[in-house]
């Protein structure tokens, strides 16, 4: 366009005079304290006196770090094909879960409600999931429904099987149909107790309707596969790199939910609502493979010890494998469920990465970081730091359990760089605050609603994990293996090495670093 | 909480003029739903900037929505904080009222706010927490405003939640303060919720006419104006399928007249700042604002026109909520693009009057949600851009088809006449962006035509 106008986008235009003034204005009858008060309360918020008080505090989450159950679930259901997730309660909290998930991974979530009202407080809830799984089919035609519950409907203590069989009984839904569902209220758990759920109803739900039976490394085309559950997985790309890692061994293997076909389906001009996910048809087969191998642990635990119990199935469970060594263990443990050799076109790009971790350990040796996430997440975050010689100070997990908090202990004691991390499990971003101004650290790595802490801690933020909102396209680059180690060692050297280009005064803003 | 709710069904049925219109459409089982009415009432209040607003119920409904949202503060950032009583399974069998007042003393204390808004979610309406004993006990004891906002989210849709939050506005905010100096007598902006500074633009305008912005409600709000909202002479309803029972109480209360009106497209700016001003009875204020809006439309004139040249003819089909599925229709005509298809879910009957009056005959009706009903009318249509909100752009990138954001994460402001300039800029940077050949034309490699010629 010749005539392009300058029209000043907000970050400039509430700067310009008018606007300042404006604001200005305001403050004469509006304030309800002054501006000294509220630098004083401000400076009050970033003493020891007032961390204290806030890790006292009992009553008051500030800035929760967890998302709920359901969330988990509807994640979990997107990992199967034709499934369409359907949760059980009031509608917004199915709004939500759509928005949240949409604004991380950028695509659209589909997810369908049984809208709940008032009505359905009094009177329970089965009308509505009648009416519901009924609309779904005519409207979303699924092969599968995954049925999880809020909040709403755990209190009220809507019985999902009975609802489910009575649905079927009254024609508005048929047989065909599997509907797996799980219980999944927001007030016990995290996203990840209801991924964890809803993955085992589903295993299970599909299994029992087959009518086979387990038998570990055998049966038909499946003797000879791996089973690989990959859990709560914000990353598409870390689906890609452990498919790239399974190739190279030339090992056959089955994805125990796969949703990365939802959350990374092509532009072509036509929107499906289903896209990839693991073969319903696939899951009772899997039974009998030849052990099951999943990247997470406390996210999958109650469908690791189903497999282990009802298929009877060797299980090999890791953290989330990010650096050298967790990736190791991962090989290792393929090639020892598979019987197969490890592939040499990992090992050398094992030695490469080892290269690069080389080529940038000057600049991360005793740089000090504050780490917020998921409990897998950061088993492989802190495995990963302490590899690199990056020491992790504070670490916060808002969904962690007592197990989680003893590993991570544990990890941090072998090593020298993590003799001064303290470990917080249920506590929130608000804590974070303040460990971050009362200990300050180089680095905070975490989600995108650890922005708020970092900025008032003025520490630069690596987005890592879930929910990454205001950042493109960072969960399409796998942070597993060792290609996941050169992508997480580039982002954290290169934020580091910004920052020098940034403190630089001149005479040490050196061309090359 | 029972009278609230009969007062919002009764008097208010939807915003519609006609007692006898239907009732708040009833969210279908089975369908791809939009928010809770819990998401209704803190998308109203949380604009209010210096207050705390403390979700009592699991750690999600905050977590799931804290600092989401576009509206933007020009100060105090308390509201920006996910304040949560985060219920666990003791708290659901043995009550978290305790809990709640805790955690009330906790943030009166710690980060002392003019005002504490309580907002109670489906959990803690199912096991019959007091919300209003709690707020009143605490509110009496602290000396302190706090207000419980009975909106769970099984009450109904997000609009209702807006109007339940109106309520609490009436019930315990407005009429409870007064000016500690002397404030002209002004407007009251109902229904405006500064998102991406679209306020600001707006109170740019005012100001330069000498109309007083009295109580923004509730965009970049600090509690306290809006506690003084009475005094206002006039009050303008931004969005009226949220506030205007809020309009129409103040009117039977306190006698303030109120009319509706929009800032999207400049006509419709040009017609609320003279109405402003005719209701406040003021000629010379008249005479001001009559030059300042021939000013702007000129000056739009001569800046649009390598605009209108790119947009004329161009057919867009808008899905959006409330009042702007009519006043952006008269933006966009303004613009020379033609509207062939809108939303009507979330309009009054008096919207989608408005609607009829300002679109032709063959513009179709879209009365409910789901991605593929919008995208079937953009495809009939043969449209060229669709504008909606967050939930639908990334289905729109999936078709291929030019969208804009038009919702409340949206960054660009769109009000008044430097909006309309900027709806333009988006507009025709959205259309004219050369990834949309790219994406239609096959690879090179396949010979095959791509499905849908636009």
């Amino acid at each position: 366009m010749k005539d392009k106008l300058e029209i000043p986008d907000y970050n400039t235009l509430f700067q310009t005079e008018p606007y300042v003034k404006q604001r200005e204005g305001k403050k004469a009858f509006e304030a309800p304290c002054s501006e000294q008060e509220t630098a004083e309360a401000l400076a009050y918020s970033k003493s020891s006196e007032y961390k204290d008080k806030n890790f006292a505090r009992t009553s008051l989450v500030v800035n929760p770090h967890k998302a709920c159950q359901p969330l988990g679930a509807l994640m979990a259901a997107l990992g199967f094909e034709k499934t369409l997730p359907f949760i059980h309660g009031s509608q917004g909290c199915t709004a939500y879960f759509r928005s949240h998930l949409s604004r991380h991974f950028k695509e659209p979530t589909p997810a369908v409600s049984s809208s709940m009202t008032e009505d359905g407080a009094v009177f329970g809830g089965m009308n509505n999931l009648i009416d519901g799984l009924e609309n779904s089919v005519a409207l979303y035609k699924p092969e599968m429904i995954a049925v999880s519950t809020t909040c709403m409907a755990e209190v009220i203590g809507d019985d999902l099987q009975a609802f489910i069989s009575n649905a079927r009984q009254k024609g508005a839904i048929s047989n065909e149909i599997p509907v797996p569902y799980a219980n999944t209220p927001s007030f016990s758990g995290s996203h990840i107790t209801g991924y964890d759920s809803m993955l085992k109803s589903i295993l299970s739900t599909l299994f029992i309707r087959s009518g086979i039976e387990a038998t570990p490394g055998s049966g038909e085309g499946t003797g000879e596969k791996l089973n690989v559950i990959i859990g709560f997985e914000p990353y598409t790309g870390n689906f890609a790199e452990i498919r790239k890692i399974l190739a190279a061994f030339d090992t056959g293997y089955t994805f125990l939910g796969d949703h990365s076909g939802n959350f990374d389906s092509p532009a072509t001009g036509e929107y499906s609502y289903y896209y990839g996910g693991t073969k319903l048809a696939d899951v009772p087969k899997a039974a009998n493979a030849l052990g099951t191998l999943s990247l997470q642990k406390y996210s999958v635990k109650k469908t690791l010890e189903y497999i282990s119990g009802t298929w009877k199935q060797q299980t090999v469970a890791m953290s989330t494998p990010l650096g050298i060594h967790a990736t190791d263990r991962l090989i290792e443990s393929i090639s020892e469920l598979t019987g197969l050799p490890i592939p040499p076109e990992l090992v050398e790009e094992r030695g490469r990465v080892v290269d690069a971790l080389l080529d940038s350990h000057p600049y991360l040796h005793g740089k000090r970081v504050a780490l917020v996430g998921d409990p897998d997440l950061l088993i492989g975050l802190i495995e990963f730091c302490l590899e690199v010689g990056i020491e992790p100070i504070h670490i916060v997990c808002s969904n962690g359990e007592n197990g989680f908090k003893e590993e991570a202990k544990a990890l941090l004691a072998a090593s020298p760089y993590g003799a001064e991390t303290t470990v917080h499990i249920g506590n929130d971003l608000w804590h974070m605050r303040s460990l971050l101004i009362d200990d300050p650290v180089d680095l905070a790595i975490g989600s995108s609603h650890l922005k708020f802490a970092a900025k008032d801690a003025d520490v630069p933020l690596i987005r890592v994990g879930f929910p990454v909102f205001d950042r493109h396209h960072l969960h399409r680059y796998p942070i597993i293996g060792y290609q996941g180690a050169l992508n997480l060692l580039t982002t954290i050297v290169n934020t580091i090495l910004q920052g020098l280009d940034e403190d630089s005064s001149g005479f040490n803003h050196d061309l090359v670093r | 909480m029972e009278s609230i709710r009969n007062d919002v069904f009764d008097a208010q049925a939807c915003g519609s003029l006609t007692p006898k219109s239907k009732p708040c459409p009833r969210p279908k089982p089975g369908e791809a739903a939009g928010g809770c009415s819990f998401d209704g009432a803190q998308i109203t209040l949380l604009p209010i900037m210096d207050a705390a607003h403390l979700v009592h119920g699991p750690a999600a409904c905050a977590g799931n929505s804290w600092e989401s949202r576009g509206a933007l503060s020009s100060g105090p950032s308390l509201s920006q904080y996910g304040f949560t009583t985060d219920l666990n399974d003791n708290d659901i069998i043995f009550g978290g009222e305790k809990k709640l007042k805790d955690s009330i003393d906790y943030i009166a204390g710690r980060f002392m706010p003019p005002a504490i808004f309580v907002y109670a979610t489906c959990v803690t309406a199912l096991i019959g927490e007091d919300l209003d004993a709690v707020c009143k006990e605490a509110a009496g004891r602290l000396g302190l405003p706090v207000i419980p906002v009975n909106s769970p989210g099984f009450v109904g849709s997000k609009n209702l939640g807006n109007r339940l939050a109106g309520e609490a506005l009436l019930q315990y905010v407005i009429g409870t303060g007064e000016p500690e100096i002397e404030i002209p007598l002004g407007v009251n902006l109902i229904g405006e919720y500064n998102i991406a500074g679209e306020m600001w633009d707006i109170e740019k305008l005012m100001k330069s006419v000498g109309i007083t912005l009295m109580s923004r409600i509730t965009g970049d709000a600090r509690y306290k104006e809006i506690t003084w909202a009475h005094h206002a002479k006039v009050n303008m309803v931004v969005c009226s399928r949220a506030l205007l029972g809020l309009a129409k109480e103040m009117e039977a209360r306190y006698h303030i007249p109120y009319f509706e009106g929009s800032f999207y497209g400049a006509k419709e700016t040009t017609y609320s700042l003279r109405q402003m001003a005719y209701l406040l009875n003021d000629r010379e204020m008249e005479r001001r604002v009559d030059r300042l809006t021939e000013r702007e439309e000129n000056r739009l004139i001569q800046e649009l026109r390598p605009y209108r040249k790119l947009l004329k003819g161009k057919k867009a089909v808008l899905y959006t909520g409330g009042v702007k599925s009519w006043s952006i229709i008269s933006a966009l005509k303004e613009l020379g693009v033609q509207v062939v298809g809108v939303g009507t879910n979330k309009s009054t009957e008096d919207d989608v009057r408005r609607i009829a009056d300002r679109v032709g005959d063959d513009t179709e009706y879209i009365p409910e949600g789901g991605a593929s009903r919008i995208i079937k009318t953009v495809r009939d249509r043969k449209a060229d851009i669709m504008i909606a909100g967050g939930r639908n752009m990334y289905v729109a990138m999936k078709e291929q088809i030019p969208f804009i954001d038009i919702n409340q994460e949206r960054h660009k402001a769109y009000a008044g006449y430097e909006g309309l300039l900027r709806l333009a800029k988006e507009l025709t940077y959205s259309l004219a962006n050369p990834i949309w050949k790219l994406a239609a034309s096959a690879a090179p490699w396949d010979k095959e035509e791509p499905s849908y010629d636009r």
